[in-house]
């Protein structure tokens, strides 16, 4: 891949803005407009301050992406589309980042969007003052400034090749937020939020409902089309497949572990099922520091008593992809040779033998059904080549203290759907950072994971993460399990529904056939 | 009466507070906290530690639990660490639908359960009596999240007569609001008849067996006046104490079936807060939930003295 120039991003999307409104003009007398849907969601939603909530989950996503908009929006290659920014362009060193803003744009309650809105949003949360709760999420970003009324700079404490892409998550730092707003609302803000997304936040009930009406003034004109939208948290799996299929809900979140009734859905002709399948993968990593995990030969035996497709079998139906690196099908990450170890039993089994010592050792798992058959079906493969886990049951939210302690020996983790590898990448296996967890290092890969973060060319970078690959499954440091698919059920008449990046549901531009 | 009473309110303080300090200490032994709920599974070290700091995670339990008492004994229970929210707004907004829920599975259960206990016991021993009396023994022994489940599958996914998940206030919508009860409301009274069923059945045979029914039966009365006139009310004490209790039960029911029917109920606030560890809320919900369930069983306890003058003499 020939290597892009400022003047290639820019002519590049100063085009794909021109075409994507095009598009958006010229095909929105096909859609059907008016109507209401309801979203059967996963979880209660907190609120929306990044003061308050410093990282959304997905049903909090799903919602900010209707009442907020993002400076970037990703088609359905992945690649950064013009939102609310309309062009962008880059210092050589990738650190600095302008954007050239939409004019004309307001908020949902009347202020004028533009550079200074933004930069006063992120001054807030940047003012140690304030002790945001997002603050990790920022670090990255030194500061923003707003030389022109519709000219954005971010200012990068790293270099970022893929910033417009990362913007274009609904995360809390990357949506707009009004700043009238949380001026005025002060500690209210959080869950009334003003952006200027396609839908109005109208009433929250704790508990039971969002409701969301059309903005009459969206920037884009002609969208969106649904007069309402209703977002419920269901919590009971169960019971939200059964509100999709009797109607009370038009779409629901829902995942791999719920294989019967995707696979039921699949079938029926009134469903539709929106799979994508993500970059990253459920993980687990080795603790190198602690017998036996400090022998290679160990770890490696263990990743090659794996037989992800039986596990898949057992855990999800086979609906679970296996995974054999970090990236995953979903990521622009394509290796020839990502360096996995094969499933081979007898191969272990001499590994184990070669060792010498007997192999027991515990492995932290969720207590939650699904963790613990996780960590089951791992416990019956390793006792096949002889070793013996023992399954320790640690609340979710008590995991990342003991792998920050580095208390376990063996624990489960995850790598998120993300357009870029680079942040997880370097935080996981960088000699030094907070969640490399193996407490391992290594100056060669230290190396790969600096150059591949602060190269432009994507060929020299997809070359460093094969690499690093390749080194992480030969030392065996971290294994992988399966790839991350994220999926929602809906009424079959529901349309338009773009991909699910990062699991979330963004219903801000579909229609009911 | 004035005395009896004053005598059973003051019984209930040291019974909140001995629950009140249960939930704090219980609270605080769970794994995990809050922090990491906030921030997310990325953040670091360093971050967690500055917002436990700034939330004071950080103190003596003992010291957090006296000054989360202080404040409520002002009358402060607290905000929502996650949400901002009051807990008092929280527990004010959510209360009604587990109350209404409770009641109408409270009113399910009795419709059920006392026609079938005095049936029963008119015709103890008979064919009709071994058969309800299995029928309850089966009905206890289904737990309410199968029952709910299976309840969605028939009404709602293959009938499609009511709605599987939802609710609208009875303010907007008294019709909507009783069609998303139903099934709710159903599951928890389905499990709650066999106790009331059992209970008075036992009772009333006992009655039955006292001279004054034989009396009234020697008068010529008719059978049913018998039984739901003269039999009933002396049959009955056991009864409301178990409709007191059961409150607790349904509580407990709720907790579930709110999550199942995706309620905006107590029972889910208890749960969201119990998996985000908002320890406020928990305490602040919990706390309100015992008062709520002493304040029923003294409430009882005074139905019990009017039913039963001996009781309320204190030399029962």
């Amino acid at each position: 891949m020939k290597k892009r120039t400022c003047f290639d991003a820019i002519t590049r999307t100063a085009f794909a803005a021109g075409v994507s409104l095009l598009v958006a003009t010229g095909t929105a007398g096909a859609q059907k407009r008016g109507g209401s849907i309801t979203v059967g969601q996963e979880l209660d939603i907190p609120g929306f301050d990044p003061l308050k909530v410093g990282v959304y989950d997905t049903s909090a996503q799903s919602a900010a992406a209707l009442i907020f908009d993002t400076l970037t929006y990703r088609d359905d290659n992945g690649e950064p589309q013009p939102k609310l920014a309309l062009s962008w362009t880059h210092s050589d060193d990738y650190k600095t980042w302008t954007f050239k803003l939409r004019p004309g744009v307001t908020f949902q309650d009347g202020t004028p969007f533009n550079a200074q809105a933004v930069k006063d949003s992120f001054d807030r949360w940047k003012d140690p003052a304030n002790k945001c709760r997002c603050a990790f999420y920022i670090s990255g970003i030194h500061d923003v400034q707003a030389p022109e009324e519709l000219t954005l700079v971010y200012n990068l404490t790293d270099p970022s090749v893929t910033l417009p892409a990362t913007l274009s998550f609904p995360s809390p730092a990357n949506v707009v937020h009004s700043p009238t707003a949380w001026k005025n609302k002060g500690n209210d803000y959080n869950r009334n939020p003003v952006g200027t997304g396609p839908y109005i936040l109208k009433s929250w009930t704790a508990g039971d409902r969002m409701v969301l009406e059309k903005n009459p003034d969206y920037w884009n004109k002609g969208h969106p089309y649904l007069d309402r939208i209703i977002l419920k948290p269901l919590p009971d799996t169960q019971s939200r497949f059964a509100s999709v299929q009797s109607g009370e809900a038009d779409i629901i979140w829902d995942d791999e572990f719920d294989a019967d009734n995707i696979l039921k859905a699949q079938k029926d002709p009134a469903l539709t099922v929106h799979t994508y399948s993500g970059s990253g993968a459920q993980v687990f990593a080795f603790n190198t520091k602690v017998a036996p995990f400090d022998d290679v030969r160990v770890r490696q035996a263990l990743v090659m008593a794996l037989d992800r497709k039986k596990m898949s079998q057992a855990l999800t139906n086979g609906l679970s992809r296996p995974a054999t690196n970090p990236y995953g099908d979903g990521s622009w990450v394509k290796c020839k040779d990502d360096g996995a170890l094969p499933y081979d039993v007898e191969k272990a089994k001499a590994l184990l033998k070669d060792y010498g010592k007997p192999v027991d050792f515990k492995m932290i798992v969720t207590a939650t059904p699904r963790g613990r058959a996780g960590g089951q079906v791992l416990q019956q493969f390793w006792k096949q080549i002889g070793a013996n886990m023992e399954i320790e049951q640690v609340d979710q939210t008590a995991i990342p203290p003991r792998a920050f302690m580095r208390q376990f020996q063996l624990t489960p983790w995850r790598i998120v759907d993300f357009p870029d590898p680079s942040p997880q990448m370097y935080a996981n296996f960088h000699t030094g950072s907070p969640v490399a967890l193996a407490n391992y290092s290594d100056p060669e890969l230290d190396r790969l994971l600096e150059h591949a973060r602060s190269t432009a060319e994507l060929d020299k970078r997809i070359e460093d993460y094969c690499a690093i690959s390749r080194l992480i499954n030969k030392e065996a440091i971290w294994f992988w399990t399966f790839q991350n698919t994220y999926y929602a059920i809906s009424t079959s008449k529901l349309k338009g529904l773009p991909k699910l990046f990062g699991g979330v549901i963004d219903v801000s531009n579909v229609w009911l056939e | 009466m004035l005395e009896f009473l004053a005598r059973r309110l003051f019984y209930l303080v040291p019974v909140l507070l001995a629950v009140s300090l249960l939930t704090f200490l219980t609270a605080s032994l769970l794994p995990g906290d809050l922090a990491y709920v906030i921030l997310g599974d990325q953040a670091t070290p360093e971050n967690v530690e500055a917002l436990r700091r700034d939330l004071g995670l950080d103190q003596p339990i003992w010291w957090r639990y006296l000054g989360w008492l202080g404040h409520v004994l002002e009358g402060d229970l607290g905000r929502s660490f996650r949400t901002g929210q009051t807990v008092l707004q929280a527990v004010v907004e959510r209360f009604p639908v587990s109350f209404e829920l409770m009641l109408l599975a409270q009113i399910i259960a009795l419709v059920i359960g006392v026609p079938l206990g005095i049936i029963c016991a008119a015709r103890s021993g008979g064919p009709f009596d071994r058969f309800m009396t299995s029928t309850a023994f089966g009905m206890l022994s289904v737990p309410t999240f199968l029952s709910a489940i299976l309840l969605i599958y028939l009404f709602a996914v293959r009938l499609r007569w009511l709605p599987a998940t939802g609710y609208a206030p009875l303010t907007e919508n008294p019709l909507a609001n009783l069609r998303f009860f139903i099934l709710p409301a159903l599951t928890l009274g389905l499990a709650g008849w066999p106790g009331i069923m059992r209970v008075l059945r036992s009772d009333m045979i006992a009655t039955l067996q006292e001279d004054f029914i034989t009396l009234a039966k020697a008068k010529g009365l008719k059978p049913f006046r018998i039984l739901f006139l003269h039999a009933l009310k002396p049959s009955s004490l056991t009864l409301v104490t178990i409709t007191g209790i059961n409150i607790g039960h349904l509580m407990g029911g709720a907790v579930v079936v709110e999550q199942i029917f995706a309620l905006p109920g107590i029972g889910r606030l208890l749960l969201g807060a119990i998996n985000t560890r908002d320890l406020i809320v928990l305490q602040g919900v919990v706390l309100c939930v015992a008062c709520g369930y002493v304040l029923i069983n003294f409430i009882v306890d005074t139905v019990y003295a009017v039913l039963d003058p001996r009781i309320r003499h204190g030399h029962a």
